[in-house]
C-alpha cells in the first residue's frame, strides 16, 4: 500500500548530477533543476539522473538527459535551448525508465526529396514579416521597421496565419520553421 | 503426417538454412556504449553499411561470423544514397551476391548481426516495389523498396533476400521508422565510385535556397508562380563570385524551372562540375540573367 502510494506521488525529489563544461551554464541548469524541486548533487555522487549540456563521458552508466548531445542511445535527448518545463519533464520521465525524444527525431531517417506545395508558399514580404514576428515585435513596430502601413502589416499577418494554418504568432513562427526544413535546399 | 513433406515445416526449414548461410554475409560494426550496427560483406575486403547511422570515424572494429574481431577503415561515404563502405584490414571469405528484383507482395528475409558473430533474422513482405526516387539529400535511388517487417536499430545495414536467395538490397530506416531497402543496383553503382574517390562529387553553387511565391506584380514577367529565394550565400563560392546576393529569387537554372526541387537537383550531378549555368532571377523587381560556373561541392 505504501509502495503504491510512493509510486503515485507526483512530486518525487530526484537527485540530479549536472555535466556542463561552461560554469555559467552549469549554474543556470542547477537553478532550473532546484526550482523544479529536485536536489543537485556532485558529478560523482549517487544520482537518479544525469543532466548533460551536450555530450557527457562515454562511460556514464546512470540515465542521462542530454541537451543537444549526439548520443542517440541516451534515454533523454532534448535540444540545447530546452526550457525549464521540458528539462523537468525529461528528468522525471527518464528516472521513471521512460525514453524522451523530440518530435523532430521521429522525422529522421533516409527519406525522399519533398516537393513544395505551391499554393501555400510564402511571398518574400511575408517572410520579412515572419522574421519580425519571430523577434516578438508588435504590429506598430513591424510597420515602422518595414516602412509600411499598419493596415498592410495586419494584411500580411492574416495571410501568414491562413497559409500556415496558425492561430497565434508563436504558432506561426513555429510552423514556418518546421516548413523551412522541407522547403530549403542547398545548391 | 504422410511421406509428403509438410509445406510449412519445409518453408520454415528453408528460412532457417538461409539465415544460417547468411551469417557469412554480415558483420557487426561496433559503436560506442556496447552498441553495434550491421554491415554487409560486399566483397572479400569491402563492407557496405548504412551511412546515416555510421559515426564520423576513420577506424572501426567489426565482429565477423563466428566471433572473430577484425579491423576496418572508412573508405568512403555518400549521404545522398545512404551508402558507406569500410575496407577490411584483412580480406575475409565473402558469399557471392546476386542482385534480386523486388516485387510487391514477395516474401523478404532481412538479416542482421547480433554482435557476437551470429545472425538475426526478420521475415516480411515487400510492401511496395516502386520506381526510382530522389532522396532529400539529392541522390538517385534505383527503386523504391518498402518492407513490411520490423527491424531493430542494430540490424540496420544488413542484406534483404528474396526467396531465391538473391539480394534485394541493404536494409535501412526511412522517416518515422519505416523499413526500406537501398537496392542492390544502387550499391553496385555507387561502390566503385566510392572506392575511387572516397565520396561522390556533386555540383555546387554555394547557396541555400527557400521556395517562395513570386509576388503578384512580377508573376507575368517571371512566367511562373514560385521560385527559390537565396537565403544565404557561401563566401567565395561560385554564386558569390557571380554576384548572387541574398534576396535574389531564382526562377530557372539553364532553362529548367526551379518549380520542382527534383529537376533542379538533377542539374547538379557529378557531370555538372565546371559547367556554365545561367541563372534567371528576380532582383529588385526586375528579371535578369546571371551566368555562373558550377564547382565541386566541398567535403562536409
Amino acid at each position: 500500500m505504501r509502495e503504491a502510494a510512493r509510486k503515485l506521488a507526483p512530486t518525487a525529489r530526484l537527485r540530479v548530477a549536472i555535466y556542463a563544461m561552461d560554469l555559467l551554464r552549469r549554474t543556470a541548469l542547477g537553478r532550473v533543476v532546484a526550482e523544479a524541486g529536485h536536489i543537485v548533487v556532485g558529478a560523482e555522487d549517487a544520482a537518479d539522473v544525469v543532466l548533460a549540456d551536450g555530450d557527457c563521458a562515454t562511460g556514464e552508466t546512470r540515465p542521462v538527459v542530454t541537451l543537444g548531445g549526439t548520443g542517440d542511445d541516451r534515454p533523454g535527448v532534448l535540444s540545447p535551448d530546452a526550457g525549464a518545463d521540458q528539462i523537468d519533464a525529461a528528468i522525471r520521465a527518464v528516472s521513471a525508465g521512460l525514453i524522451v525524444r523530440l518530435p523532430d527525431a521521429m522525422d529522421a531517417g533516409f527519406g525522399a526529396m519533398r516537393e513544395t506545395d505551391g499554393h501555400a508558399l510564402l511571398t518574400p514580404r511575408e517572410l520579412e514579416v515572419l522574421a519580425t514576428l519571430a523577434e516578438g515585435m508588435t504590429n506598430k513596430a513591424i510597420a515602422r521597421r518595414l516602412n509600411i502601413s499598419l493596415h498592410t502589416v495586419k494584411f500580411h499577418v492574416e495571410s501568414l496565419f491562413r497559409k500556415l494554418g496558425a492561430r497565434t504568432r508563436t504558432e506561426a513562427v513555429a510552423k514556418a520553421s518546421e516548413r523551412r526544413r522541407h522547403e530549403t535546399i542547398a545548391l | 503426417m504422410t511421406d509428403q513433406a509438410d509445406l510449412l515445416a519445409e518453408f520454415s526449414n528453408a528460412l532457417a538454412r538461409r539465415a544460417e548461410t547468411a551469417k557469412t554475409a554480415i558483420v557487426a560494426i561496433r559503436l560506442a556504449h556496447g552498441r553495434h550496427l550491421t554491415g554487409m560483406v560486399w566483397r572479400s575486403e569491402i563492407v557496405v553499411a548504412s551511412e546515416q547511422s555510421l559515426p564520423q570515424r576513420d577506424d572501426f572494429e567489426l565482429v565477423a561470423a563466428g566471433g572473430a574481431v577484425v579491423t576496418a577503415r572508412m573508405a568512403g561515404r555518400d549521404p545522398a544514397t545512404n551508402i558507406a563502405i569500410l575496407r577490411l584490414a584483412e580480406p575475409m571469405a565473402s558469399p557471392s551476391i546476386a542482385a534480386g528484383e523486388a516485387h510487391t507482395g514477395a516474401v523478404a528475409l532481412a538479416i542482421g548481426a547480433d554482435g557476437t558473430g551470429e545472425a538475426s533474422a526478420r521475415l516480411g513482405l515487400v510492401n511496395l516495389a516502386g520506381a526510382e526516387w530522389h532522396s532529400s539529400r539529392g541522390g538517385l535511388i534505383d527503386r523504391r523498396i518498402v518492407l513490411d517487417l520490423r527491424l531493430a536499430r542494430h540490424e540496420e545495414g544488413g542484406p534483404v533476400f528474396d526467396t531465391a536467395g538473391a539480394c534485394l538490397g541493404m536494409s535501412t530506416f526511412g522517416p518515422r521508422g519505416q523499413v526500406i531497402a537501398i537496392p542492390t543496383a544502387t550499391i553496385e553503382r555507387i561502390v566503385p565510385l566510392l572506392l575511387k574517390n572516397g565520396r561522390i562529387a556533386r555540383g555546387w553553387l554555394g547557396v541555400a535556397l527557400q521556395a517562395v511565391a513570386v509576388p503578384d506584380a512580377l508573376r507575368e514577367t517571371a512566367g511562373q508562380s514560385s521560385g527559390l529565394m537565396v537565403m544565404s550565400v557561401v563566401d567565395d563560392g561560385p554564386a558569390a563570385q557571380a554576384g548572387i546576393v541574398a534576396g535574389d529569387i531564382v526562377l530557372s537554372v539553364d532553362g529548367t524551372s526551379t518549380h520542382r526541387f527534383r529537376k533542379i537537383a538533377m542539374h547538379f550531378g557529378s557531370d555538372s562540375i565546371g559547367r556554365k549555368a545561367d541563372l534567371r532571377l528576380i532582383r529588385s523587381g526586375a528579371v535578369i540573367t546571371v551566368p555562373t560556373t558550377i564547382a565541386e561541392r566541398p567535403a562536409a
